[in-house]
């Protein structure tokens, strides 16, 4: 239960996530435009990839 | 380059974006293909994604993996990368 809350709190690195050095997978998706989005369009560029739970929600 | 990325519609992302005028775009998975690839989903139903944020290198690699509850922390973390 401790351990529960602390991770709560503290609660970085306790989710399973991709991690360092794993090859990030590619995508091909589509932006509020419409245009078709690729990750490999961005190759030879640093991308910050931002998931976000619900569009027009606080935080 | 920020690429904002939910589980919305195409038209959600797009009035969200025109409301606070975000100068990056949000990229709509509605199937949670790209959720499920990043974790950032457990099932192709769940509701909403995961707070989770990646920097991804030039060389196609993750170089950062962020898991936060906190947006504004997550700014100040982020700012130094881009």
């Amino acid at each position: 239960m401790l351990r529960y809350l602390l991770g709560e709190i503290f609660g970085k690195g306790r989710r399973a996530m991709l991690k360092p050095n794993d090859v990030a997978p590619d995508f091909e998706v589509q932006d509020q435009d419409g245009k078709t989005v690729r990750l490999s369009d961005f190759r030879g560029h640093r991308v910050v990839l931002w998931f976000y739970p619900k569009a027009d929600t606080p935080g | 380059m920020i690429l904002g990325i939910s589980f919305d519609s195409v038209a959600e992302n797009k009035a969200f974006g025109e409301k606070f005028q975000y100068p990056f775009r949000l990229l709509s998975d509605p199937d949670r293909k790209v959720g499920l690839a990043y974790k950032a989903a457990e099932t192709a139903t769940d509701r909403y994604a995961k707070r989770f944020t990646y920097v991804i290198g030039p060389d196609g690699k993750i170089e950062q993996a962020i898991d936060t509850k906190d947006p504004a922390g997550q700014a100040a973390t982020l700012l130094p990368s881009v």
